[in-house]
């Protein structure tokens, strides 16, 4: 079984003003600069409080069940539905996945937010998303790298509460990842610990496919990403 | 209504704090929401026509905005700022029971549910309506919310979850309500949530933004 663990610095990530103002709404036309200077200086303090840590594990024994669209990892049983199952489904392995951006950048903005001042404390969650999304990207292109030089392709990642996948099924994902790396605690209602987290699980093999963009399958209408990544396709 | 007034409500809707505030860059220096409201009271002008005819208007008009996706929270964040500088002038008018809000909500984010963001922008849209807000805060137990509406009784019910886990312990929390006080009214929202999950578990509305919550409170008292 394969198991790597990473910790990114935060300039790793290059992450950029113009790019928060994105998720928040903004584009290059109509951006503030009352907001900018504010996430300029979220984005700061994020680079000297963050530990940005990930890790995976790759599972070798997987079976799909196609009646039920669910996948089997090491006997334990994903109920992943039917999106997730279609993109997984050719897989001849999984990498069970875990992300964080550490407890500090989730301290910060609940304590602005207690303290009355509401729009630092959201721009703070904001980063921190940002900083944990950007992180997994870095562990998924480093899996990617590792299995081409064995001519093997990676799918995108998926994590419980997206695509039908129940968010309860974390407590499965975190039984196949004892004794994490990233030090995420799961709560009894499947809410991660440092919040600025992630985990999920990516398909391995020969005839999968990473798609650009895989928002269009989702059905969560609503999600701020959706348009974000649907922007970003087009250009 | 008076230039005073007038100018109250543009600050509101354009989220001008007050004097010291730099946002936005185009007034600063320039009275804000804070010295409006107190020169409004100074001049004479009634607290109730300032929330009326100043603040739930303007506070109205941020929500429609951000419904149809003209401005983002930044920006309905720094007008609930201040509306809460110019609300702070009103609030003894409130205690003292000289002017009376439209009624109570009571919100908060359901039992094993940590996040506030949401519910947060919510509660300062309704108060911003002209309603007092009870706010329980997040990881609020079923017995928390059964205890407010308890010393609240004709007060709204407000119930938020972002995960799919703890829509579940919405579910529990709202027939707890149901089954105590029938005739309670409770609005639900989160991202996960939908208008057939609040037929479902019997809640009585679902907004998916903020502005949503607020015309369907109006309703209730109109």
């Amino acid at each position: 079984m394969i198991y790597k663990t990473f910790q990114f610095d935060f300039k790793d990530l290059k992450l950029t003003v113009s790019q928060i103002e994105k998720v928040l709404g903004y584009t290059e036309e109509n951006s503030e600069a009352h907001f900018s200077e504010l996430i300029g200086k979220a984005l700061k303090e994020a680079a000297e409080v963050c530990s940005i840590k990930a890790e995976y594990r790759i599972f070798d024994d997987i079976l799909f069940n196609d009646p039920d669209k669910t996948v089997s990892v090491n006997n334990i049983t994903f109920d992943i539905k039917k999106i997730i199952y279609g993109q997984l489904k050719k897989s001849e392995s999984a990498a069970l996945f875990l992300c964080t951006a550490g407890e500090e950048i989730g301290k910060i903005s609940r304590r602005a937010m207690k303290s009355g001042d509401l729009l630092e404390g959201y721009i703070y969650d904001v980063v921190g998303s940002e900083i944990v999304e950007a992180a997994a990207d870095l562990m998924q292109n480093d899996l990617e790298k590792s299995m081409a030089s064995s001519g093997t392709k990676i799918t995108n990642r998926f994590s419980p509460g997206y695509c039908g996948w129940d968010v309860s099924e974390q407590h499965k994902l975190f039984q196949l990842l004892p004794g994490t790396y990233c030090g995420i605690r799961l709560s009894a209602s499947a809410l991660m610990d440092p919040e600025k987290s992630i985990s999920g699980m990516i398909g391995i093999g020969k005839n999968v496919r990473h798609l650009p963009y895989t928002c269009n399958l989702c059905d969560m209408k609503d999600c701020i990403y959706r348009n974000l990544r649907s922007e970003k396709k087009k250009n | 209504m008076s230039d005073i007034l007038k100018m109250l409500s543009y600050c509101v809707e354009v989220g001008k704090m007050d004097k010291l505030s730099p946002y936005p860059p185009n007034m600063r220096g320039e009275d804000g929401a804070d010295e409006l409201a107190k020169k409004a009271l100074d001049s004479g002008a009634k607290p109730g026509d300032i929330l009326e005819k100043a603040l739930i208007p303007a506070m109205a008009i941020v929500g429609n905005r951000f419904s149809k996706k003209e401005i983002y929270v930044p920006q309905m964040l720094m007008a609930a700022k201040a509306m809460n500088s110019a609300m702070k002038h009103l609030k003894p008018f409130f205690q003292s029971g000289e002017t009376k809000r439209k009624g109570k909500f009571i919100i908060g984010t359901v039992s094993g549910d940590m996040h506030d963001i949401g519910k947060n922008l919510v509660a300062m849209m309704i108060e911003g309506g002209g309603w007092e807000v009870i706010d329980l805060g997040v990881d609020v137990s079923t017995e928390k919310f059964l205890k407010s509406i308890s010393e609240n009784p004709d007060a709204v019910i407000g119930l938020s979850a972002l995960l799919t886990t703890t829509m579940e312990n919405m579910k529990k929390t709202v027939e707890a309500i149901k089954g105590k006080y029938s005739d309670s009214k409770i609005l639900v929202g989160g991202a996960p949530l939908t208008m057939d999950y609040c037929k479902l578990i019997g809640a009585d509305f679902y907004s998916p933004d903020p502005q949503g919550a607020v015309n369907y409170l109006n309703k209730l008292v109109s």
